[in-house]
């Protein structure tokens, strides 16, 4: 085929994406840096010279990298067990897997929210054993949010590996191990490296779903704010579009600092990647 | 690392972000009341019978914007009746007040009358997005209490209900009997009492309740946020949607909190020893106010739909079906059907009532301390 036909094929794409999405964030992100009439970094000085702002960003961030930790932890070995079954106990598996990304994450938090409660079963289940006489507080607290976001998003950690893991090709190990590598070492050396492409992923994905979402922390979230919730806050109550948009660039520009550090550490432990 | 994989995950994260960033719309609706969602009301009957005074030919669409709560009883009271007689097809947008009025604001919806909590109805008023209304036009403002004939001066629509913010509580989770707004500072309700989000219409009464709490007689902002501040360890989570306090008070996550006294039949259905306190320091007058939204092509249409629904019918109606409380003046209710709605002049009378145009001027800084100082 031509390439002129071949850079056809793509301009569809091309202008749903310009239209829809490059324009609205470069009109976004151009829009945080005018301000009553004039050209001014104001929205974001303010931002991050308030303490209380600084305070949501950094419990936001935190609450993702523990959950994108707890993915990756909960996440890895599994995908290595379905990644090694043969095709047909892989896709039983891998829909098992997949299931709860099929209910909303509403309902997920609601049922977060009955097991977690004060009457919950966790809490049952400690005052019943006498491992406590009160029940802990565990709803309503970051805690809460990062079960709610790992139960969200660790299918999409799993998908992410399987689909590396499934490549490595198992006879690299077999000849590590022949040439005398442990099986811890072939590991580390053969098998975690070639799967990098996937952590980093399947990270990414998870990281950014868990600094962007609203429902989990809204339903099963407390007191504290995350930066979505802040987000709504001025956007759709009290109408501050301005600050709403400085916010919603901040978090771009967080997501993008991190796939970026993502990437570099990936190429650190795997040049060849 | 290649380039292919930097660039794929790039890719891959904007697309998650935007996928991602959709999804959280449901959020906000997903609390409110189960009514939410209903679409439009019925159309006319089926037999086709139209009133006799009601104009002929296709009918006329009015759009109305409201909360969607006890969509059942609207549909078949004050909807369905309304469209018989003067030949209307009612078509409904619901959501929270703060999502409808947003929607008025982008200017490019077609609701010509809403329902609106004061707070946010001042709002539209301060930015020019309602008709002035022709009182003329609603001749039934004559008949419901002064409080309710123009609480945005008489330009503006009329309440049609004002209801009262007061505490509710579940007895067997606390050990002192709460009387006033004072005792929501007690210890004995630690780690277990919700309060309204300032966002939110009671969050200003809120404010205003702390400022007396803290023993001014006018109202004293910076007495008021200190005072709220020391609620830290009672406060579990601060409601954004009534149906949030539902939840936790029938989950016997709270032991209670602030609330209308119109939600309070949705309380004692999760629990049946719950009690509605009315404040010794006086509860609070919630107002839901009914308006002509600016370029509306059905004003007098629009004005009739008021008129209706201030109408001694629908005020009684509402009343019974404990729906709303009762402005007209001429509805009579028996001590039981009284129950749990805010019935008699006195007692509206005497309800505290907050200047709108005040609280407007000041939410945005409001909201900024009580972020600071109350919600961390």
């Amino acid at each position: 085929m031509k390439k002129s036909v071949l850079y056809g094929l793509l301009l569809p794409g091309l202008l749903f994406l310009g239209i829809f999405m490059v324009i609205p964030i470069v009109l976004t992100i151009g829009s945080t840096f005018y301000h009553d009439g004039t050209l001014t970094l104001s929205g974001y000085t303010h931002f991050f010279g308030d303490s209380y702002f600084n305070q949501i960003l950094l419990t936001t961030v935190v609450v993702s990298l523990i959950t994108t930790l707890l993915c990756l932890a909960l996440g890895f070995p599994t995908a290595y067990y379905i990644s090694r079954k043969t095709a047909r106990s892989k896709g039983i598996l891998l829909a098992i897997a997949i299931f709860p990304l099929l209910t909303s994450p509403i309902v997920r938090s609601f049922s977060w929210m009955i097991i977690l409660g004060r009457k919950g079963l966790i809490n049952d289940a400690i005052v019943g054993l006498g491992l406590s006489d009160k029940p802990l507080d565990i709803l309503y607290t970051p805690t809460a949010i990062v079960i709610g976001l790992t139960h969200l998003f660790l299918p999409i950690m799993i998908i992410s590996l399987v689909g590396v893991l499934e490549n490595i090709d198992t006879d690299l190990v077999i000849a590590a191990q022949s040439l005398g590598a442990s099986r811890m070492s072939a590991f580390v050396r053969i098998v975690f490296p070639l799967a990098l492409p996937g952590i980093v992923i399947g990270a990414v994905l998870v990281f950014v779903g868990s600094l962007t979402a609203y429902t989990t922390p809204a339903l099963l979230g407390g007191k504290q704010r995350v930066i979505s919730t802040f987000l709504y806050q001025n956007a759709m109550t009290l109408n501050d579009w301005f600050l709403a948009s400085v916010i919603a660039v901040i978090m771009i520009a967080i997501t993008f600092i991190v796939v970026g550090l993502m990437n570099r550490a990936a190429r650190q432990l795997n040049p060849k990647g | 690392m290649s380039k292919k994989w930097m660039g794929f995950t790039m890719a891959t994260a904007l697309v998650s972000l935007t996928l991602l960033a959709g999804c959280g719309n449901n959020a906000n609706n997903a609390g409110e009341s189960p009514a939410a969602s209903s679409p439009a009301t019925s159309s006319a009957p089926a037999d086709g019978s139209a009133s006799p005074d009601a104009p002929a030919g296709d009918p006329t669409k009015l759009v109305i914007s409201t909360w969607g709560f006890s969509a059942e009883f609207f549909d078949a009271e004050v909807f369905g009746p309304f469209e018989k007689a003067h030949n209307v097809k009612i078509v409904l947008e619901t959501g929270n007040n703060a999502d409808r009025l947003n929607k008025i604001r982008q200017g490019t919806s077609d609701i010509d009358v809403v329902y609106l909590s004061d707070y946010y109805a001042q709002q539209a008023i301060d930015e020019g997005l309602f008709e002035k209304i022709d009182p003329t036009k609603i001749p039934n403002i004559q008949n419901i209490f002064s409080i309710a004939q123009a609480p945005l001066g008489v330009d503006y629509g009329p309440a049609y209900t004002v209801g009262q913010l007061g505490i509710a509580y579940n007895p067997d989770m606390v050990d002192k009997e709460i009387t006033s707004w004072s005792d929501l500072w007690d210890p004995s309700l630690k780690n277990n009492l919700t309060m309204p989000n300032i966002t939110g219409t009671a969050g200003p009464m809120v404010v205003d309740a702390a400022s007396r709490v803290a023993g001014n007689s006018t109202f004293n902002e910076d007495a008021a946020f200190s005072k709220l501040a020391e609620l830290k360890d009672n406060v579990v989570k601060f409601y954004g949607q009534t149906s949030e306090f539902v939840n936790m008070f029938a989950q016997q996550e709270i032991a209670g909190g602030p609330i209308m006294e119109s939600y309070f039949k949705d309380l004692q259905a999760a629990v049946p020893g719950a009690k509605f306190v009315k404040p010794a320091e006086g509860g609070y007058a919630v107002m839901n106010t009914l308006n002509v939204v600016k370029g509306s092509k059905n004003k007098e249409l629009a004005e009739a739909f008021i008129d209706w629904q201030l109408s001694k019918e629908v005020q009684e109606k509402s009343a019974k079906a404990k729906v709303d409380s009762p402005v007209n003046k001429d509805v009579q209710l028996t001590e039981e059907e009284a129950k749990g709605v805010t019935y008699g002049a006195e007692v509206i009378e005497k309800l505290n009532k907050l200047d709108m145009a005040f609280v407007n001027k000041n939410i945005a800084n409001w909201t900024d301390r009580w972020n600071k100082e109350v919600a961390n």
